[in-house]
């Protein structure tokens, strides 16, 4: 079967998968016992080896089988959770993420075995949970006596499934109206084959054909759940018809990629006996059945038999069932949503761009009319217009805005893997997980943020037992906050460690050569910091695979300006430091302030707008050769806007005793106050690129077009401060 | 935008000609200071009047800002900067010619006037040699019609030195 089709959405679901599996056996380390995580393991572990077998992918499908053997026997009980456990599932996560990342780029899953590693879950099954290399002798014993019974059962269950279907009165009546009315009511279950990839798609087959025999009264799942492809491998109906039960099977089984339909006549006092059977049976049905048939050696087979076997116990039944009451609730959200490339996105985004350049014209063409009489109806529209855009723009920018949590939440793992690593305890705290920014800029924050965590647990974190020596808990602690602040997102990545060793950093810089020691003597504290950020500049003493390869941080720093965004480092040296990542909310629409320099004008984003002043010449005060001015109880440095952006000088000589308009900005913490000509008002702006023919200045972030179609340059205060 | 139906029109009149004649390539003449130049019409997609600029900061000299086009912010240069001649005199035949070299990267030019379309043959034009002094370095050659001479520009060079800077 042609299954390449299905790859995108393979990689996906595989992709969603692993990282569930990641997150719960994370978990699963901080709570062994708990039954739920291990549900979803197995659940997790089960889908993706479904998924590998009906793409091909052999070897994937093996290790997961053995894998998610395990996650069985651990569910029954019959061994618990051990750390030595634990190492070995997350070196098969990293193996399977390896498949996965060679389908990708090759649709081939590469020729690892990964021997070893099943080597490794086998010898945890045969010893019962005890992580030995090559023991054997205490292993099937309890395997094989508990397999015969849920073969039955198996073989049992399969054909009366339909009998576990509860009749509502409603329905009684329908069964009931169908017997006066010389017509048979069936129980019908179809099993669907294991290789289906579409399953809803047969189930849907096989409802239209029964369909044309007579009427479907109920089924289970219900008819939404299989549409939804929310069954395993069968689902079961009651069903009216004239016809035999020969005849139904066969229209059932003309259906392609059925594996087998079972029919018999319906009676009501067959369901009542088996309702009480069912939540006990089913279950572990579905568990057994892809067992039995994966093609893998027989002692694996017979694994999740106690659970088929053994009465359940009520514990288990519940934990089932409430985690697979979980998936329903999450199901429609994923199902509720249209996967759709981001150039269309973006298309679209350009195009509400030019709605809001026409209105925004439209707006300017009726204020230079107004002059002329009344023209109040006009107004209403186009304030109505304004409102319809300005919704429009929000909502395709929201479309554009993924949560972060994509990004970090591979990050717990990580960290765990490096403390491992280091030899260090540390632990990872997030918040703002939900924090949202733009598509783009998600896909390339990831590289920067892991790179700073490790160099927080590298460098950051000191040995545990200097940390104990300085009255520190011994287990480090590293923070990722992420949180919107104005029109930016701000990532920040903080460590309780040893913070920056500001005077390591200038030796290194001298012996380096990078500064000569007379510069080095004059440089303040932070723009020892900014050193950092030079390529190949690396303080760590030892070279480690995990950081300090003197490559990083410079890396880290273009990343993110490529992103319109910059970092920021605050270091209290022995308590920690933290890196501050500050990243531009959206990328296209802003709300700005529209002012005159000179003859110009330009845009400046109301976000880094604090407040507008106006100060009188004299006000403004000289303080190391600098213009400062005194507002509210801070000290603001000056920028003369027409001298930094090179305006001639409109002679204006009455300059000298006008008030000037000082518009006090902030980036961070740190204030700056613009000394501007004019005023006009708030607009809502469209960025545009300036194209790659002209190498703008840092203080320019970008152009817009006026109402009236000029265009006018967009103000990067960050760049100014 | 009559002007660029004119040229449209002349357009049209040349590409009936086109099949007869083999290997020649179609030139907008353009006047600047003396001298006519002439510029491939493969990479001219517009030929607009005169507009407000809007001057960036801290750029070179010859490139005189941005302008908008249509919805698009396009950055524009002198040529008579670039190729060291006095300082552009805006009049009414001052023309901006936009040019794309890749997918939607545009670029304009300003020109003193914009005369005419010539078609020329590869008999009528000279190539360059590799020794180009100064000026000469953004020309691929000269053209001869109708007894004129008009000097090609390389315009891959010209705008090559812009993105250099």
């Amino acid at each position: 079967m042609d299954t390449s089709q299905y790859l995108d959405i393979f990689l996906d679901e595989s992709k969603e998968h692993l990282q569930n599996l990641s997150d719960q056996i994370m978990d699963l380390e901080q709570n062994p016992e708990n039954m739920d995580t291990i549900n979803e393991i197995f659940r997790a572990a089960h889908s993706l080896k479904g998924m590998a077998g009906t793409m091909g992918y052999k070897r994937m499908q093996t290790l997961t089988h053995d894998m998610e053997n395990v996650f069985s026997e651990v569910r029954n009980g019959t061994f618990k959770v051990q750390p030595g456990m634990i190492d070995i599932l997350f070196k098969s996560l990293d193996a399977l993420e390896e498949y996965v990342n060679n389908i990708q780029q090759t649709t081939e899953e590469g020729t690892n075995d990964n021997q070893d590693l099943i080597d490794a879950l086998n010898s945890i099954l045969k010893n019962n949970g005890e992580v030995v290399a090559g023991g054997s002798a205490p292993a099937a014993a309890a395997a094989p006596a508990p397999a015969a019974p849920p073969a039955s059962a198996d073989g049992n269950a399969k054909k009366e499934r339909w009998q576990g279907i509860k009749v509502t009165d409603t329905e009684k009546m329908l069964i009931d109206k169908a017997h006066s009315e010389g017509l048979k009511v069936y129980g019908v279950t179809v099993y669907v084959e294991e290789a289906c990839v579409l399953k809803a798609a047969r189930a849907f087959l096989v409802f239209k054909a029964l369909e044309k025999l007579g009427e479907i009264i109920v089924s289970a799942p219900t008819a939404q759940d299989i549409e939804d492809e929310k069954f395993e491998l069968t689902f079961s109906l009651i069903f009216i018809s004239g016809n035999t039960a020969d005849e139904i099977k066969e229209a059932v089984k003309s259906v392609s990629e059925i594996e087998e339909a079972f029919c018999a006549e319906y009676t009501v006092a067959a369901s009542a006996t088996a309702k009480p059977a069912k939540p006990v049976e089913t279950k572990p049905v579905e568990e057994a059945k892809p067992a039995v048939t994966a093609p893998t050696p027989a002692p694996k087979a017979v694994v999740p038999a106690p659970a088929a076997a053994a009465p359940a116990p009520a514990a288990k039944t519940s934990a089932s069932s409430s985690a697979s009451s979980a998936k329903p609730a999450a199901k429609p959200v994923v199902n509720r949503t249209v996967r759709v490339d981001i150039e269309k996105l973006d298309n679209l985004m350009n195009l509400v761009s030019e709605l809001i350049i026409a209105k925004n014209s439209l707006i300017s063409a009726t204020a230079a009319d107004e002059s002329k009489g009344d023209n109040g109806s006009v107004n209403e529209q186009i304030e109505y217009l304004e409102s319809v855009t300005t919704n429009l723009h929000e909502s395709v920018m929201k479309v554009r805005m993924v949560p972060i949590e994509s990004v970090v939440a591979k990050f717990p793992r990580m960290i765990r893997d490096l403390s491992k690593k280091l030899g260090k305890k540390m632990e990872l705290y997030m918040t703002g997980e939900d924090t949202e920014l733009d598509r783009t800029v998600v896909d390339e924050i990831g590289d920067p943020l892991m790179h700073m965590l490790r160099n927080s647990a590298d460098h950051g974190l000191e040995p545990n037992d200097v940390r104990v020596a300085n009255g520190k808990p011994e287990v480090g602690s590293i923070f990722l906050d992420a949180y919107q602040d104005g029109n930016n997102v701000v990532i920040e990545v903080r460590d309780d460690g040893g913070g920056i060793n500001v005077e390591a950093v200038r030796n290194k810089a001298i012996e380096r050569g990078t500064v000569t020691p007379e510069q080095a003597e004059t440089m303040s504290e932070k723009e020892i910091i900014d050193l950092l950020f030079l390529p190949s500049f690396s303080t760590a003493k030892k070279v480690s695979d995990v950081s300090g390869r003197g490559v990083g941080l410079d890396v880290v720093k273009s990343k993110i300006e490529s992103l319109s965004g910059e970092v920021e480092v605050k270091n209290r040296f022995g308590e920690g430091s933290s890196w501050i990542i500050r990243l531009p909310l959206t990328l296209a629409i802003i709300q700005a302030l529209m002012v005159v320099i000179g003859d110009e004008k330009y845009a400046i984003a109301l976000g880094s707008i604090q407040t507008i002043e106006d100060v009188l010449p004299e006000d403004i005060k000289l303080v190391q050769a600098k213009e400062v001015i005194h507002i509210r109880g801070t000290v603001i440095p000056i920028i003369r806007m027409d001298k930094v952006l090179e305006i001639p000088s409109r002679g204006d000589e009455n300059k000298k005793s006008k008030n000037l308009t000082v518009i006090i900005v902030k980036k961070g913490d740190k204030q700056a106050g613009l000394v501007v000509d004019e005023l006009i008002g708030q607009q809502e702006v469209v960025i545009k690129s300036m194209g790659k023919y002209i190498k703008v200045p840092k203080m320019i972030s970008g152009a817009t077009i006026l109402g009236n179609g000029e265009v006018a340059l967009i103000l990067d205060t960050n760049a100014l401060i | 935008m009559d002007e660029v139906k004119v040229i449209d029109d002349q357009k049209r009149d040349l590409s009936l000609n086109r099949p007869t004649k083999r290997d020649t390539t179609q030139f907008i003449v353009t006047q600047l200071g003396g001298e006519q130049y002439g510029i491939d019409i493969k990479y001219i997609s517009n030929i607009i009047r005169m507009s407000k600029i809007t001057r960036v900061p801290k750029v070179p000299d010859y490139i005189k800002g941005v302008i908008n086009v249509r919805g698009v912010v396009i950055p524009t240069i002198s040529l008579r900067l670039k190729m060291g001649l006095p300082e552009d005199e805006v009049t009414k035949k001052t023309r901006i010619i936009i040019l794309t070299l890749e997918q939607h990267e545009s670029i304009g030019v300003l020109v003193d006037e914009v005369k005419e379309v010539v078609t020329l043959d590869e008999d009528h034009i000279e190539r360059m040699g590799y020794e180009k002094d100064d000026k000469e370095r953004f020309l691929s050659g000269v053209g001869k019609a109708d007894g004129k001479l008009i000097s090609l520009l390389d315009i891959t060079s010209v705008l090559a030195e812009v993105v250099d800077v």
